[in-house]
């Protein structure tokens, strides 16, 4: 015999499949709010099945500390699970559906109650049954089961069958039995606050340790660990290590979140860790056999956490040219190591023989060295031009007379945001020292049109 | 002094920002005397370019940059701007790119789309080449950065002037202070001073003014399917494409002054303008012996003598004669022969094809054109106005258009015109897709990266109905749609918004115009593939064509032709009987009873609620008053207010007066309220001094695509005209809204005829041969103002019996059939004693989701061999699939497939099982036919499985099932309510078959509401709009309380309170008028 729990309203904070596990362990959920149980062999324990549908629904009413769901629910008991799930949803209170009654309890639900289980179907075969059944003036479980099977096979295949048999509550089949899913995540409240890191790495170690066991267990790593830590004064400090690959190594997560901790102290002393992560399935890499070997995955992880502890997270990374006309425009994105597994798409090196011809054919080009940040300018303008230039900090200066001009070269840009750019730009070429001094040198400076103010943004070498 | 001889207009299609009457106007404010402009693939903007500049005085280059197969490098793709310098560069040109153009679909990706080099050699005469800009040919050379660059650039010239000459090559600088752009302006120098060729200083220009680069670059977004975010460096470097000033350009060019200089003299060598088209109207091929002149007049003597009888009310051929002499003079001496001849050919293959023919518009007010059999309305007898159609003052080329019956045969008409003219003689005219309303709102905040939450808003606020809140202020419709104009990023929408309103998006097909020439029209203007296979296109809409002089005929579909062409067949075939629509009874008395009591669904033209209930206080008793009627409820007049100052002048209420003396002999016919087109020009040529040519450039400027600006400007000019004549004040105010008010919406006179010859033709088949008017109107849909439920069940309501869908009668195709004579429903028939005995069969049509081909096959295989049962229908109509069967199961047209021994419960079992082979476990199981344990349908159940199945039903109106529970709730029947009194407090209900909310009635909102005995209009103002706007947009069926409204027979319900019905009915979708 088959019990099937029906909550119309279940909490979301309650679980149906727990309390279920309370009468069997052998427990289908259904829906979040709705199980069917096992309930042979359960006598002994709780007398006739009768006697077990009210002990559910008793136990149901109780609180939630009691373990109940604080609620009246609906408990149906039948020979098969699907007559039991039919009951319980559609009917309230205790239902019991005698072997072989099934349909004096079943036959006036509405066919639609069905619909559900043609989930497994395709779904343009499950619209034609729907249809069809709807077109024939099939409304209830009773027309259905009352049409003949011969008919109904024929025109409806296996899965009219199949509906026809549920309608008439004469299945059969087991229990698609309830697996607990795995947990990665892992907490641990303390009695004193820590407010030192050492003693505190000994908790995330702990905490690691399980952590990374479970994913070793199920085959998998991650590529992203939380970790939420309650402070004494109530608030909390969350941290997220996100990594380039998979790992599972509680050696180096305890490294990486020991930086991190450095780089982003908490602001009082922690009372409780919890640490959470996205199991992802490992990396797998071959590597080549004339592939130079680069540093580990992990070693550069920790190589490179050190370094921004040292200069900044902004700071580190490798640079990217921006997609804009904006002059300069770049970002630092996260470094990350080439996969070149795949030596033989490498393209081939070329030979000197073929750089120098390449080099041939290049029209010459200078190379511009960028002032960071630019120098701030006086410029003297003659007729437009810059005729006079003036400019100087800490380490460098610029000042002579112009002798030769190339531009303006004009940007504008951005203009549906805030920080819009308009700049006119000219190359220089400045006599550097006394008049008549055949020394120059070339520059590039710009001016800001939204506001005038000159620049020196580098020089050409 | 300098000229600009490299632009780009809107008409470059998301290449370019301005109109190009703007960037004549900024052109004229630097002072430059000329401009050229040279769009991208095409001379779409030309004719707008060309007349702007003649307007102000301005020359107008041609020009076009083509897309061309570089020849150096295979699969490059290089852009030529080519300037036109004679009219054989310009035919060159025009050939040039339709040849591009015909090769590839209409939707070729950029890059498909190309001439070669040997195109273009064979077509170099009379063009100048400009080497130029970042993706010309030149660049592309230089491009290549390797060490050869210098040779490909120089094997480029070469290749250039080897095509063109040496003196038809310019070397082309533009400076946007850009430095790749400079590197290649020195190589480019160096490259012409080696090769003697001139330079040429140009700004490559993209939008008339700096501010308009930013729709250049949302232009650029939506080109590349991007956000302006991602967008990058495909957005423009900077905002230097603008039109410059002389003395700009020559400071740009300080080091270079001989490239500006030149740009003056290569202008004067630019001889060509679109004044120079060349254009001529084919000729007519005429037997030996005749010239087109005496052939023309021939044929209009002939069809006179045909036409002008004297008899049933028509004038004397001798008193049509003088009429006719006078056209005829006027047309040879306009040298108008061919086109008249042309049309008239047109006209006698339709006849010769038996495909019905009328013309329309302004051709109507021609006898010549009613002679040759062109149009149906006598503008002798209705002493129609020669002048409207054809004047010699006025300069321009008569229009002509022909109503065909929509779909195969209007195709076929279309055909033969290409086939007479060749694929490059005739094309049909373009129609101009602008950016408008909420295809700007979306692809412009698109654009800006809005989501798609905003977007939708901002697409909601361009209004669904076409009624518009006079306080719907911009910045109020922002804010009730949730956003708010003080941040930034949505006040750079909403300008950007405005600045996009009517720039060209894409190049659409008009309905029905098409141009043909003499020679070939591909030297005329470039052609191009339309969407619709075998039609081709001209890059010029209908305006542009008519303003360069291109003669078009408008070979329009209408649907009502379609039904009068079918009725008469039908008619032929099953009265018996012949009906010639050119000699219809003209005072039917039932055609007149009919309109008088608004018993008009179905009918053309006077169908619409707005029609009904004018219908009964105007009480046409004459031919005139339908024309009158027709003209009448249009959005013009009823927007000037004149409708009920006519009806209450047409019942005697008050008296014809006249805003001004003057007006009296144009207004006396309409009892000085102006209701035609003519009179509105008129008016304006009599009270504003305003000559032939400026009242049609009044008409036009109020015409379809209305520009606001066009629009002030020549309403100033109509003010001046009336003041100078010493009309001020009110009287003023009155003629201006009365012009501007319906100058676009207004019907001209002779129109209006052509429709009322239409409305009446199908008011008599209506009346005097319901069955075959009914079905002709049922194999037309979708037509016309009412769902084929409410046709037939007004059908039913006056006497025809409809027949089910019955696979074992009905064809594709409603028919009629003969019966015993009882009528349908049992209720009494009124109409044409003929429909008692003839019924109509519902055709297989109209089972939904049946293909015409399973149709067909089904009608096919019947002819051979009746069916025997479903298993027979199933095994001999390969082509039926298992869902069209149940559909035909379901709507009943199976149950007469065994003698009627079976329902459509017992075939929908049936079919499930004939669909599925049974297999070999089944043999011995197999059922006897008819063996079902399914419930017969009940009549719900048959009603819904109608609407579901066919979207009507021929049983009982669904509202009848309920009348016991309506009686219940005090609900009157649309019948019953005619008999009460004004003022009344009653209760309808019905099933919403029309809602409206036009924008003319100031946020009113109409329902019509149909039960089994009628129609009831119910009135809801916008107050009650908003309280129940849920209710009656989405309920089908409504009960509606309100205070009855009888005014002189017009029959309304003022809603004070509505509720919504649940009658279980798969109900059809209303017709909605937004």
């Amino acid at each position: 015999m088959f019990a099937c729990i029906h909550v119309p309203n279940l909490a979301r904070s309650l679980s149906l499949a727990d309390f279920a596990y309370g009468f069997s362990p052998l427990v289908e959920e259904v829906r979040s709010n709705t199980v069917v149980i096992d309930v042979d062999g359960c006598e002994l324990l709780f007398g006739s099945a009768y006697q077990l549908a009210t002990d559910i629904a008793r136990r149901a009413k109780a609180p939630k500390v009691s373990g109940g769901l604080e609620g009246p629910v609906n408990v149906a008991i039948a020979e098969n699970p699907d007559a039991a799930i039919h009951a319980a949803t559609r009917l309230k209170g205790i239902t019991f559906v005698s072997p072989g009654e099934e349909l004096t309890c079943l036959g006036e639900f509405p066919i639609e109650a069905l619909e559900s289980s043609l989930v497994d179907v395709e779904q343009k075969v499950a619209g034609e049954i729907t249809e069809t059944l709807r077109l024939w003036g099939v409304r209830t479980f009773q027309d259905l089961a009352s049409l003949p099977v011969a008919g109904v096979s024929e025109r409806l295949g296996q899965e009219g069958i199949r509906l026809q048999q549920l309608a008439a509550g004469k299945t059969e089949r087991h229990l698609k039995v309830k697996q607990p899913a795995p947990v990665f995540s892992n907490s641990i409240e303390l009695d004193h606050a820590l407010n030192e890191l050492e003693p505190l790495s000994f908790v995330f170690a702990r905490l690691l340790n399980q952590l990374c066991a479970t994913l070793d267990a199920y085959a998998l790593s991650t590529n992203e660990l939380k970790v939420q830590m309650q402070l004494e004064d109530l608030t909390s400090h969350d941290r997220t290590l996100s990594l380039p690959y998979p790992m599972r190594d509680p050696k180096v997560f305890l490294k990486l979140l020991l930086l991190e901790m450095e780089k982003h102290p908490p602001a009082a002393a922690v009372k409780a860790v919890s640490m959470t992560c996205d199991p992802v399935k490992p990396r797998t890499l071959q590597h080549g056999l004339f592939v130079p070997l680069a540093p580990s995955p992990d070693k550069l992880e920790l190589t490179l956490a050190r370094l921004a502890k040292l200069v900044g997270d902004q700071n580190i990374g490798s640079p990217v040219l921006l997609d804009t006309h904006r002059p300069d425009a770049f970002s630092v994105k996260r470094f990350v190591l080439e996969n070149r597994s795949d030596g033989r798409k490498r393209k081939r090196k070329k030979t000197d023989d073929e750089r120098a011809a390449t080099a041939a054919r290049k029209p010459p080009s200078l190379g511009f060295r960028v002032f960071r940040p630019p120098l701030r300018a006086v410029v003297q303008v003659d007729r437009g031009l810059p005729a006079q230039i003036s400019a100087w900090d800490k380490q460098r200066s610029v000042y002579g007379k112009v002798v030769e001009v190339a531009g303006p070269w004009r940007t504008t840009g951005d203009w549906w945001r805030d920080d819009r750019w308009a700049r006119d730009e000219w190359d220089v070429a400045l006599q550097l020292g006394k008049a008549g001094s055949e020394q120059q040198a070339i520059y590039r400076i710009y001016r800001e049109l939204n506001n005038g103010a000159w620049f020196v943004e580098g020089n050409y070498d | 002094m300098y000229i600009e001889l490299h632009t780009r207009s809107a008409f470059s299609f998301l290449e370019g920002a301005s109109v190009p009457e703007e960037i004549i106007a900024a052109g004229l404010a630097l002072e430059m005397s000329a401009l050229a402009l040279l769009d991208r693939d095409g001379v779409y903007g030309a004719p707008r370019f060309h007349l702007a500049g003649k307007k102000n005085g301005v020359k107008a280059h041609i020009g076009a940059e083509i897309s061309v197969k570089n020849p150096l490098f295979k699969s490059h793709t290089c852009s030529l701007p080519l300037l036109v310098k004679t009219r054989q560069g310009y035919q060159n040109l025009c050939r040039l790119i339709t040849l591009m153009k015909l090769r590839v679909p209409k939707h070729a990706k950029t890059g498909q789309c190309s001439v070669t080099s040997e195109e273009l050699a064979a077509h170099a005469e009379g063009l100048v080449c400009l080497t130029g800009s970042f993706d010309g040919p030149v660049a592309a050379a230089l491009n290549r950065g390797n060490a050869d660059c210098g040779k490909q650039t120089q094997r480029t010239v070469d290749w250039l002037v080897d095509v063109f000459g040496k003196e038809n090559v310019y070397a082309e600088l533009q400076r946007h202070f850009d430095r790749e752009e400079e590197a290649r302006n020195q190589a480019v120098i160096e490259v012409a001073r080696r090769n003697q060729l001139p330079l040429l200083a140009t700004n490559g220009v993209c939008h008339a003014t700096p501010a308009q680069r930013e729709v250049s670059d949302v232009f650029t977004c939506i080109r590349n399917h991007v956000r302006l975010a991602t967008a990058g460096r495909l957005l423009a470097r900077n905002s230097e494409r603008y039109l410059k000033s002389g003395d700009l350009m020559r400071k740009i060019f300080a080091d270079l002054p001989e490239a500006i200089d030149r740009t003056v003299e290569l202008s004067s060598r630019l001889a060509f303008t679109l004044e120079d088209l060349g254009y001529e109207f084919p000729r007519y091929s005429v037997p030996d012996g005749e010239t087109m002149t005496s052939f023309l007049r021939k044929r209009t003597e002939e069809g006179a003598r045909w036409r002008y009888t004297g008899m049933h009310g028509m004038p004397t051929y001798e008193r049509a004669r003088p009429q006719l002499e006078r056209e005829l003079k006027l047309i040879e001496k306009l040298k108008l022969e061919g086109y008249f001849l042309i049309v008239w050919d047109i006209v006698q293959f339709c006849r010769r094809e038996g495909i019905l023919v009328q013309g329309r518009g302004s051709a109507a007010n021609s006898a010549v054109c009613y002679s040759l059999g062109i149009t149906a309305v006598d503008p002798i007898g209705m002493d129609l106005l020669f002048e409207r159609f054809l004047s010699e003052e006025r300069g321009e080329w008569p229009d002509i258009d022909l109503d065909l019956p929509s779909g195969d045969k209007r195709e076929k008409a279309i055909q033969y015109v290409y086939e007479c003219y060749g694929k490059l003689g005739a094309a049909m005219t373009a129609n101009v897709i602008t950016y408008r309303g909420r295809s700007a709102a979306r692809e412009v905040g698109k654009a800006l990266d809005f989501d798609d939450d905003t977007l939708s808003r901002l697409a909601r606020l361009v209004h669904t109905w076409e009624w518009k809140d006079p306080k719907d202020s911009s910045e109020r419709q922002f804010r009730d749609a949730g956003l708010d104009l003080s941040n930034a990023r949505i006040r750079k929408f909403f300008q950007l918004y405005q600045m996009v309103q009517d720039l060209p998006r894409h190049l659409g097909q008009h309905s029905g115009g098409m141009v043909i020439c003499q020679g070939q029209l591909d030297s005329i203007v470039p052609l191009e593939p339309a969407a619709m296979p075998g039609r081709v296109v001209v890059q010029w809409d209908k305006e542009d064509c008519a303003d360069l002089g291109l003669i078009k005929v408008d070979l329009l579909g209408l649907g009502m032709m379609a039904v009068l062409e079918d009725s008469i067949q039908l008619i032929r075939e099953s009265y018996g009987e012949e009906v010639d629509l050119a000699h219809l009874p003209q005072d039917d008395e039932g055609v007149y009873q009919a309109l008088q009591t608004a018993d008009t669904i179905g009918l053309f033209q006077v169908e619409s609620r707005a029609q009904m209930s004018c219908l009964p206080r105007l009480r046409p008793r004459k031919f005139y008053d339908i024309v009158v009627q027709v003209a009448i409820i249009r959005p013009g007049p009823i927007v000037g207010n004149m409708v009920h100052p006519y009806l209450k002048r047409r019942q005697g209420r008050e008296p014809a007066t006249y805003a001004h003396p003057g007006l009296e002999p144009i207004l006396k016919r309409t009892l000085g309220i102006p209701l035609f087109q003519e009179q509105l020009l008129r008016m304006a040529m009599v009270c504003a001094g305003f000559t032939g040519g400026e009242a049609e450039e009044l008409r036009r400027a109020f015409g379809f695509k209305r520009s606001e600006a066009r629009m002030k400007a020549i309403e100033v000019k109509l003010r001046q005209g009336l003041q100078k004549n010493g009309i001020t004040g009110k009287t003023q105010d009155e003629i201006v809204l009365a012009i501007s008010s319906f100058a676009l919406y207004g019907f001209p006179e002779s129109h209006a005829a052509s429709f009322a010859l239409l409305a009446y033709a199908s008011a008599y088949l209506k009346c005097n041969y319901l069955a075959a008017f009914t079905t002709a109107m049922l194999n037309n849909q979708p037509m016309g103002f009412y769902q084929p439920f409410t046709l037939v069940k007004d059908a039913q309501r006056h006497g025809l019996k409809v027949l089910p869908i019955d696979i074992t009668r009905s064809d594709w195709l409603c028919t009629i059939e003969e019966t015993s004579g009882e009528c349908g429903d049992g209720e009494t028939g009124e109409w044409g004693d003929a429909s008692r005995r003839l019924a109509m069969r519902l055709g297989l049509k109209y089972v939904r989701g049946l293909s015409q081909q399973s149709g067909e096959a089904i009608v096919r295989e019947r002819s051979r061999r009746a069916f025997a049962g479903i298993d027979d229908l199933c095994n001999r109509v390969a082509e039926l699939r298992k869902d069209e069967l149940r559909k035909l199961a379901a709507v009943g047209a199976l149950n007469f497939i065994q003698d009627g021994r079976v329902n459509r419960r017992d075939a929908l079992w049936q079919v499930e099982r004939v669909t599925r082979a049974a297999g070999e476990l089944y043999e011995e199981l197999l059922e006897k036919d008819g063996d079902t344990p399914l419930l017969p349908m009940s009549v719900t159940e048959r009603v819904d499985a109608d609407f579901r199945g066919t979207g009507l039903t021929i049983g009982k109106h669904p509202v009848a099932y309920h009348r016991a529970e309506l009686t219940k709730l005090d609900a009157l029947r649309a019948i019953d309510i005619r008999k009460l009194r004004d003022g009344s407090f009653v209760r309808v209900a019905g099933w919403v078959i029309v809602r409206q909310r036009p924008g003319t009635a100031k946020g009113f909102m109409f329902l019509t509401l149909e039960d089994e005995t009628g129609v009831s209009n119910i009135i809801v103002t916008p107050r009650l709009f908003d309280r129940y706007r849920v209710e009656l947009v989405e309920h089908p069926f409504l009960l509606i309380e309100g205070a009855l409204q009888n005014q002189d027979n017009v029959i309304s319900v003022k809603a004070k309170h509505i509720q919504p019905l649940s009658f279980k009915v798969a109900a059809t979708a209303s017709h909605d008028f937004h």
